[in-house]
C-alpha cells in the first residue's frame, strides 16, 4: 500500500483544503495511507547565513522522504498560492532536498467557483523549479469550488461527478507513483545537480 | 514625488536592498524613495488578523501617503519569496493601501535570470483584485549576477545598467503622474475605515460572544441579563414591556434593521421567514458583522453609504430595489441615528413596498400615474437592473462614485443568497479565497 504525505497549505484553522485532505485520507483509507501534515509552525524563511534549517522543516522532510508521494492541498490568495505554502517550500528546499523526484498530486479548495486554478499553476511552477525538482502529475487538475458547501456534517464529498473526478485522479497517482519509480534512470543526476544548486549562488 | 521602496527579502544580506538603497541615493534629486522594512511582519494568517499590528499599519500609512511604489524582489523556486508574499497577504486581506497604487518591479539574483520569473509572478499578484495595484507594463529591469554588480561603495559599476535604470525611473515618474491624475483629484477614500467585520466595538458591543454564532441572540441575551417578557422598559416616551415593544415593531408595515455604529447587525423585526421577506434576514444571522451579511463584491458600495451616513454627508440615503415585477416598488431606507448630542448610533434600514401607498393615495384622490415625458429613467416600474444604475435623485451629497452598482448590493444584512459569480472569486483579497 502506497503511503503518502499530505501537506495542507494553509495555517488556517478553519480550511476546507483540510478538510478535502481529511476525506481523502478517510476515503480513500483502503488504497494508500495518507498522513496529514500542517505547516503553521515553520517560521518565516531568512536564508539564514549559518543554514541552519529549523527542526520543524526537517521533521517534514523526513516524513516526505519515507512517503511514495506528496499530495499538496492550495488555496488560492491573489491569485497564488499562499505565502505560508511558499514558505514551507523554501525551508524544504533549503540545503534540504526532499522533493528531488517526489510524485506529487496537486489539488485545491476555494470558497468561489474557481477552485484555486491560478494556485494550482503558480505551484506547479513552484515545484518544478531546480531546487525542488519535483515531479508533479502532468495534466490534471482537481479545483474543488465554492468549497463550503462541498462536504456533508460527516466530512464527506457531496457531489458525486467530484468524487468521481477526485477517486480518477488518484488512482491514476498511484499509478503515476509507480511510473515514476522506473522513470529513474536521471535519478542520480538529479540529485547531484540539486545538491549543486547553492542557495549562495542562485 | 514621493516614492517607497520595499525589499522582498528578510534575509540579513540582500542585494534587493542594497539595489533600492543605490535608487535612493543616486536618483535622489529625480524622486525621495523612502525605504520600507518588512522585517517584523508576522506570516499572513486568516485566523490570526494582525492587520492591527504596528508592521502591518506602518506599511499600510507609508504606501497610502506614497505617489508610488517600488518593489525589488529576489527569487526563490522560480517565484517571490514568502516573506514578500505575506506582506502582500496582509495588505490585500481587510485593507487595501496598494488599490490604485502606481508599483515598478525591479529584482537582482546572484544567478543570470536576475529574478525574470519572480517578476512576472509578481505582476501577476499584484494585479489580482484583491491587492488592485497598477503596475507598470514592459521596463524590466532584472539585475543577474548580482554579488558582481556594486563596488565598495555599493554603487553599480556598470554605467549602462545605471543608465537603464535612469530611463526606467523616469519612465515610473511619468507613469506614476498618469495613474495618479486617473485616479482622480485627491479622492477621499476615507469610507475605507468602515470596517464591516466589526472589529473595533463601541459602548454597547457585547463581547465575548461569538458575533458568527447562530444563537449570538441568546448567549448575548444570558450574558447581558436582558430583559424580557414582561420586564418593563422605558422608553422617550412611555413605558412598555419588551412583549409589548415586540408587538409595535412587529406590527410595523416594513422590515425593521438595526446596524449599530459598530457595523455589527444587531436586530431585525422577525415577523416573518426569510422567504417571505422583501430584504431576508434569518434569525441565525442577528448579532453577525455586516461583512456577513453581504457578497464580497458588494462590500464597498456598502462601506461607502454606511460611510456617508456616519459623517453626516446625508442621513437618509434612498434605494429602488427592482426586479419584483410591476405589481411591487420595493425601497431600502438607509436612516441615520444619533444620540441626544448627535452622536452617530448606526443605521435604521427600514424596507417597504411603497406601491400600495401610491395606489391608494391615486385611487382615492381620483388620479391616474402619467409618464412624464421628460424623465429619463423610467419612474413607475424601475423593474429594469438598468434603471438602478441610473443615478438615484435621492441620493443626497452623495457622489457618484457612491452610487451602488447594484441595489442588492447595498441592503444591510441581507440574507439574500447571491449567487457566487466566478467575479467573486476575482475581486476577493487573500480574504475570501479560501483555505
Amino acid at each position: 500500500m502506497h503511503k503518502f504525505i499530505a501537506i495542507v497549505g494553509t495555517n488556517s484553522d478553519q480550511s476546507t483544503n483540510r478538510k478535502l485532505l481529511q476525506f481523502m485520507q478517510k476515503h480513500f483509507a483502503d488504497q494508500a495511507a495518507i498522513e496529514l501534515v500542517e505547516i503553521k509552525d515553520l517560521p518565516m524563511f531568512n536564508k539564514p547565513e549559518n543554514k541552519q534549517v529549523p527542526a520543524a522543516a526537517t521533521a517534514i522532510a523526513e516524513k516526505i522522504d519515507q512517503a511514495d508521494g506528496v499530495i499538496i492541498s492550495t488555496p488560492e490568495y491573489d491569485h497564488s498560492a499562499p505565502a505560508v505554502l511558499m514558505n514551507a517550500l523554501e525551508w524544504l528546499s533549503f540545503h534540504i532536498h526532499p522533493f528531488v523526484d517526489k510524485p506529487v498530486m496537486i489539488i485545491g479548495a476555494s470558497y468561489g467557483s474557481l477552485g484555486t486554478s491560478r494556485a494550482q499553476a503558480h505551484l506547479r511552477q513552484i515545484l518544478d523549479s531546480p531546487e525542488l525538482r519535483a515531479r508533479i502529475m502532468p495534466s490534471s487538475e482537481f479545483l474543488l469550488g465554492h468549497s463550503l458547501q462541498a462536504f456533508d456534517e460527516d466530512g464527506n464529498l457531496i457531489d458525486a461527478q467530484k468524487l468521481a473526478k477526485l477517486t480518477g485522479l488518484f488512482t491514476d497517482f498511484q499509478t503515476f507513483v509507480d511510473i515514476t519509480a522506473e522513470l529513474n534512470h536521471a535519478n542520480e543526476a538529479n540529485r547531484q545537480e540539486v545538491q549543486n544548486v547553492n542557495w549562495d549562488k542562485l | 514625488m514621493k516614492l517607497v521602496g520595499i525589499a522582498g527579502s528578510v534575509a540579513d544580506k540582500s542585494y534587493n536592498r542594497l539595489l533600492l538603497k543605490f535608487i535612493a541615493t543616486h536618483f535622489s534629486d529625480t524622486v525621495d524613495v523612502e525605504i520600507l522594512d518588512i522585517q517584523d511582519v508576522p506570516m499572513f494568517n486568516q485566523s490570526d488578523d494582525q492587520t492591527n499590528s504596528d508592521a502591518v499599519q506602518y506599511l499600510s500609512h507609508k504606501i497610502q501617503q506614497a505617489d508610488g511604489v517600488i518593489i525589488a524582489t529576489p527569487e526563490h523556486n522560480h517565484t517571490i519569496t514568502a516573506a514578500l508574499k505575506s506582506v502582500i497577504e496582509w495588505l490585500s486581506f481587510s485593507i487595501h493601501p496598494l488599490s490604485g497604487k502606481p508599483v515598478m518591479i525591479v529584482g537582482a539574483s546572484y544567478y543570470d535570470q536576475g529574478s525574470s520569473r519572480a517578476q512576472l509572478n509578481l505582476r501577476q499578484i499584484l494585479e489580482s483584485p484583491g491587492v488592485d495595484a497598477v503596475v507598470m507594463p514592459g521596463n524590466e529591469f532584472l539585475l543577474g549576477e548580482v554579488k558582481d554588480a556594486f563596488d565598495d561603495q555599493h554603487n553599480l559599476k556598470d554605467p549602462r545598467t545605471v543608465g537603464f535604470l535612469k530611463e526606467t525611473l523616469e519612465k515610473f515618474v511619468k507613469f506614476v503622474k498618469v495613474i495618479n491624475t486617473m485616479n482622480g483629484p485627491v479622492e477621499d477614500d476615507s469610507w475605507k475605515s468602515e470596517d464591516l467585520e466589526a472589529h473595533g466595538k463601541v459602548e454597547t458591543t457585547i463581547e465575548g460572544v461569538d458575533m458568527h454564532a447562530a444563537d449570538w441572540v441568546e448567549q448575548a441575551a444570558a450574558k447581558t441579563h436582558a430583559a424580557e417578557g414582561d420586564d418593563t422598559v422605558k422608553l422617550d416616551r412611555g413605558v412598555l414591556t419588551v412583549n409589548q415593544l415586540n408587538y409595535f415593531l412587529n406590527s410595523m408595515p416594513m422590515e425593521l434593521t438595526y446596524a449599530d455604529a459598530n457595523n455589527q447587525f444587531i436586530y431585525y423585526n422577525h415577523n416573518a421567514d426569510a422567504k417571505d421577506m422583501m430584504a431576508a434576514r434569518t434569525p441565525a444571522q442577528a448579532g453577525n458583522p455586516m461583512a456577513d451579511c453581504h457578497p464580497k463584491r458588494a462590500i464597498p458600495h456598502v462601506q461607502q453609504v454606511i460611510h456617508m451616513l456616519r459623517t453626516g454627508k446625508t442621513d437618509l440615503f434612498k434605494l429602488p430595489v427592482p426586479g419584483n415585477g410591476p405589481e411591487k416598488y420595493i425601497m431600502h431606507y438607509y436612516q441615520a441615528m444619533h444620540d441626544a448630542k448627535g452622536e452617530y448610533k448606526g443605521i435604521n434600514e427600514f424596507v417597504l413596498d411603497i406601491l400600495p401607498i401610491v395606489k391608494y393615495y391615486l385611487a382615492h384622490t381620483g388620479q391616474v400615474l402619467a409618464k412624464d415625458p421628460n424623465a429619463k429613467a423610467d419612474a413607475i416600474s424601475g423593474a429594469s437592473a438598468k434603471s438602478a444604475d441610473a443615478k438615484p435623485d435621492s441620493v443626497s451629497g452623495a457622489s457618484a462614485d457612491a452610487e451602488p452598482e447594484q441595489p442588492d448590493e447595498v441592503s444591510a444584512a441581507s440574507a439574500d443568497p447571491e449567487p457566487v459569480k466566478p467575479e467573486v472569486d476575482s475581486v476577493s483579497g487573500a480574504s475570501s479565497n479560501d483555505n
